[in-house]
């Protein structure tokens, strides 16, 4: 796939036919993988295609002038058509260079399977539904499922729908409910202690707002936490503000949000994120039967009203 | 850093904290414009009003307590000292809310800060003021402190513009020095109104027509960043050199004592450092971002 | 008869437990869900065993990330305003050289013009008792900025790791004073120092990342007006916080009201100078493009601050580098600086 990518990048840009490219090159730490966002295209030779393309590219699309050849897997060409259908991006500005995904690895999982840190491996293989993760010299063997993102296991789009050169053959969805244990858990527990569990979690949160800027859904040019006139949170990390942060933005990307997971792993500090944004996604899917970057020919679902939809909530 | 004056930390701290205000009482509010008002006050503290002085360029952080502080220069002269002055623009959170005050009404003040207008350097010169909307408030401290000792200054001309009539700040200020012989004080608007019998111009061009000359003067500016950066071609063409010309940087600010790190540019900080700078040290800033 | 003292790490407990009369004392802990300096609960001392930094870095302790500055409550004479009652001792068990030097390195900001009235008295309150990387990660670069992973010129006493036992050197005479009133502590032989000393060497020996700081002030503002160079340095940078709030150097603040009914209190929260909101004024904007902020970033960290105080605002730790949602390496950009005549 690495090889089909690169030179089609190549002719993609000696021929005119994009301004700019959006891909992964190797990261600076070791099974990492970083957004590689060039013009030259002597840069295709950079790019990558492995276990660790953890990155949603289609963040850097409403920032990035011209048109864009961009890398996306099964959840990042459902963010491009969730921002086509918003008209922030036009469909002949894109490129699409689907890679059929097979889930990305974890490395908090693999740390904590493993217990050493991530500089501490030696070498994680992937085949197929095995991991082979290397430690002080010695192989270790796990099933994929174990190491993989739980957004990943969940997946309902692994291999992109809406593409322009789709880079291999296409893979299914993996489907493991074990990544939805965590959200189900929650689901049964009271609303007073869900009340006690969320205080915990964003108790620590620092608002770095790396969840909110790692998201392509959320695009707006001002935040409503940057508003003063009125001031609708806190600028501090008062848990309570930060909960109407998560609240409130969970709620302005409801019907947008894909699940994509990289508001979770983008958390310095281990929200588990996925457990709101999932469950709005679930709200959402359930309510009205959409699921957002599914079909770039759709009206985004929060501005746009049926007749035949339900009316239950009217009192 | 700036020239003749030092920078000196303020006396004036409330229990020993330089964060903590003091109380102070609005006594006056002037509407100089709809969206303008200056502000008289006085310490509640009686002893503390006697003992603080200033000087013309410094600012002070004027709290609305539970809404948020902001700096404004003190516009009042240190000569003057029957009360204390600043003028707001209503632009944001505290702007709106210290609009939304009466005379009586309790705010923050901490300061002095900043440097000041370095008055050994200007005395025994000629001294051009160029003004432009709002910014005519820190130069009227200085008009004033200038005036009131008038015979250490040699001429003193001032240009001042705003976008329309509605928009002249001191409008009081302005018809005293248009009676005062010994200045010469040029009022200009972009725009004029069906009464307005005054030039018509923008401040740069009306300062290029009056052509001020550069022998023994020193230029003090003030007023929006365009207008300051068509001045200064005009003040070069008119052979100052960047010595003599002198201006306050304006930065978004919290601190104002050079710890919270926002307002800098490059290694200074203009509550630190500033406000006052002459061109000669901005063209020497590290960071272009003036 | 050497200087130094050793205590067993199984004995780490108890030396604890004797301070904790006179010291709050925080612990590397995992307990909140993230690795951060957390008060200690009195038993617990097997973060020995998997403690190599924290997230968090001990500057929380110093200048936290909400702290109350006064109070106020309106009566009919004005405001009533009231000061924070006085915090008490810290001591801090287990912080890092870079982390700790980072606190000196902070210092001077907090202490230029003005004494800084809430940061200045917890740091002369507390004690910091440092204990010596053996495992640096690879993200670390304490090397390259004239720290070790063993320095000790930061902190009040320093613990080296060399087997089953530490030895304690006490470097201030705060460090004295506690060690003078502490038991448990046995005196350490010629043997052990040497040994510390090996251990020393094999640690910053581990240290693999490196930059290249020398005149690192002048090349980087040779190119400060080119705009080319920064846009692509800033690219994939997504203009979050995290390297600005998780760094030990940091320390922009902003200062906020808040009030209910008639009472409230003015507190400051840690800033970053990578939102866009961070300079905003009404008119204008003057970083209102990400290549300006990424660039006042390193500008600020490798310029203006030695211009100012003479020691550069970053101490090798790799936080930014190791939590940064895409990889953004400032090493990366510090050794590709272009060669600009």
């Amino acid at each position: 796939m690495e090889q089909k990518l690169r030179s089609e990048v190549k002719a993609l840009l000696e021929q005119g036919k994009v301004d700019w490219i959006i891909g992964f090159e190797p990261g600076s730490l070791k099974f990492t993988t970083t957004p590689l966002i060039t013009k030259d295209k002597n840069d295709a030779e950079r790019l990558v295609i492995n276990p660790f393309i953890v990155n949603n590219l289609a963040n850097f699309l409403t920032e990035i002038m011209g048109r864009v050849g961009i890398v996306a897997k099964g959840c990042d060409s459902r963010s491009i058509v969730s921002l086509i259908q918003d008209n922030k991006v036009a469909r002949e500005d894109v490129v699409i260079l689907g890679v059929p995904c097979t889930g990305v690895i974890d490395l908090s999982k693999v740390e904590k399977l493993v217990g050493k840190d991530r500089d501490e491996l030696n070498d994680i293989a992937r085949e197929g539904d095995k991991v082979t993760i290397k430690v002080e010299g010695k192989k270790k063997g796990f099933p994929s499922t174990q190491v993989l993102f739980n957004h990943c296991l969940a997946c309902e789009l692994p291999t992109p729908k809406e593409y322009d050169i789709l880079l291999g053959e296409p893979s299914p969805p993996i489907a493991n409910l074990a990544a939805q244990e965590r959200i189900e858990k929650l689901r049964q527990v009271a609303p007073g202690q869900r009340w006690a569990f969320w205080e915990k979690e964003l108790s620590r949160c620092i608002r770095c707002y790396a969840c909110r800027n790692v998201c392509p859904a959320c695009f707006c040019q001002r935040c409503f936490v940057e508003e003063t006139e009125p001031q609708w949170v806190l600028p501090a990390p008062r848990w309570q503000d930060n909960l109407i942060f998560q609240i409130v933005r969970n709620i302005h990307v409801a019907g947008r949000c894909t699940d994509c997971g990289e508001c979770e792993r983008a958390c310095p500090v281990n929200i588990p994120l996925r457990s709101l944004t999932r469950e709005m996604y679930d709200i959402v899917g359930e309510l009205f039967q959409f699921k957002a970057g599914m079909d770039k020919d759709a009206l985004p679902l929060m501005t746009h009203y049926e007749e035949k939809e339900a009316e239950d909530f009217f009192r | 850093m700036s020239g003749a004056t030092n920078i000196s930390p303020s006396r004036f701290l409330a229990q020993d904290n330089v964060y903590l205000p003091h109380i102070a009482v609005i006594e006056r509010i002037i509407e100089e414009t709809p969206g303008i008002r200056t502000f008289h006050f006085n310490f509640k503290d009686k002893k503390l009003g006697e003992e603080f002085t200033f000087k013309s360029g410094q600012f002070g952080e004027y709290s609305v307590f539970g809404i948020g502080e902001a700096p404004f220069c003190i516009s009042s002269s240190p000569t003057r000292r029957d009360h204390l002055e600043f003028t707001a623009q209503r632009v944001g959170r505290v702007t709106n809310a210290l609009h939304r005050l009466g005379v009586g009404a309790k705010i923050g003040f901490r300061g002095p800060y900043g440097n000041s207008f370095p008055l050994g350097y200007l005395q025994g010169k000629n001294l051009v003021f160029v003004g432009g909307g709002i910014g005519l408030a820190p130069l009227r401290s200085l008009i004033w402190n200038v005036i009131d000792n008038r015979d250490k200054y040699k001429n003193i001309a001032l240009v001042y513009g705003a976008r329309s009539p509605a928009d002249l700040c001191f409008k009081y200020d302005l018809d005293a020095w248009g009676k005062n012989k010994t200045i010469k004080s040029v009022t200009t608007v972009d725009r004029g109104d069906a009464s307005w019998t005054g030039k018509v111009g923008v401040v740069p061009k009306i300062l290029e027509e009056v052509a001020p000359s550069a022998k023994n003067a020193v230029a003090i500016v003030c007023g929006p960043p365009i207008m300051i950066r068509f001045t200064f071609p005009v003040l070069t063409k008119l052979e100052f050199t960047p010595e003599q010309m002198l201006t306050t940087l304006e930065k978004r600010m919290k601190c104002g004592i050079g710890k919270c790190g926002r307002c800098n540019i490059g290694n200074i900080y203009v509550c630190r450092d500033g406000p006052v700078f002459t061109y000669a040290q901005i063209k020497s800033f590290v960071s272009s971002e003036y | 008869m050497t200087n130094s003292k050793k205590v067993n790490k199984k004995d780490v407990g108890k030396l604890l437990s004797q301070w904790s009369q006179e010291f709050a004392i925080f612990v590397p802990s995992i307990g909140s869900g993230v690795a951060t300096m957390a008060r200690w609960e009195g038993k617990d001392t097997s973060f020995l065993d998997w403690y190599r930094n924290t997230v968090i870095p001990p500057k929380a302790n110093f200048l936290p990330p909400m702290e109350e500055m006064f109070s106020f409550r309106k009566d009919r004479e004005g405001y009533n305003i009231e000061l924070p009652p006085n915090g008490g001792k810290q001591l801090i068990f287990g912080i890092r050289p870079c982390d700790a030097r980072a606190l000196t390195t902070i210092d001077a900001n907090f202490k230029d013009l003005y004494q800084d009235p809430y940061y200045l008295p917890k740091r002369s309150r507390a004690v910091l008792v440092g204990v010596g990387c053996t495992n640096p990660y690879d993200s670390c670069f304490c090397t390259s900025l004239g720290i070790s992973p063993a320095d000790s010129n930061d902190v009040d006493l320093m613990l080296t790791d060399i087997g089953d036992e530490f030895l304690v050197e006490e470097v201030t005479d705060k460090g004295k004073k506690l060690t003078a009133k502490t038991s448990g502590l046995k005196e350490a032989t010629k043997d052990d120092e040497t040994r510390a000393k090996e251990i020393k060497e094999i640690s910053y020996n581990k240290v693999t990342r490196k930059i290249n700081a020398e005149g690192i002030v002048d090349k980087l503002l040779a190119g400060f007006d080119d705009q080319d160079y920064w846009e692509k340095v800033a690219a994939k940078c997504i203009s979050c916080g995290i390297c600005t709030l998780l760094c030990p150097t940091c320390y922009c603040f902003d200062i906020n009201d808040e009030l209910v009914r008639q009472q409230g209190t003015r507190f400051r929260s840690l800033d970053s100078c990578a939102f866009p909101v961070y300079t905003k004024m009404p008119m204008e904007n003057p970083r209102a493009s990400k290549w300006k902020r990424v660039r006042q970033k390193v500008c600020h960290k490798f310029g203006f601050f030695p211009m100012n105080f003479n020691v550069i605002a970053c101490t090798g730790c790799g936080r930014c580098i190791r939590l940064c949602p895409v990889n953004w390496d400032i090493t990366q950009i510090l050794n590709s600086l272009p060669v600009r005549v």
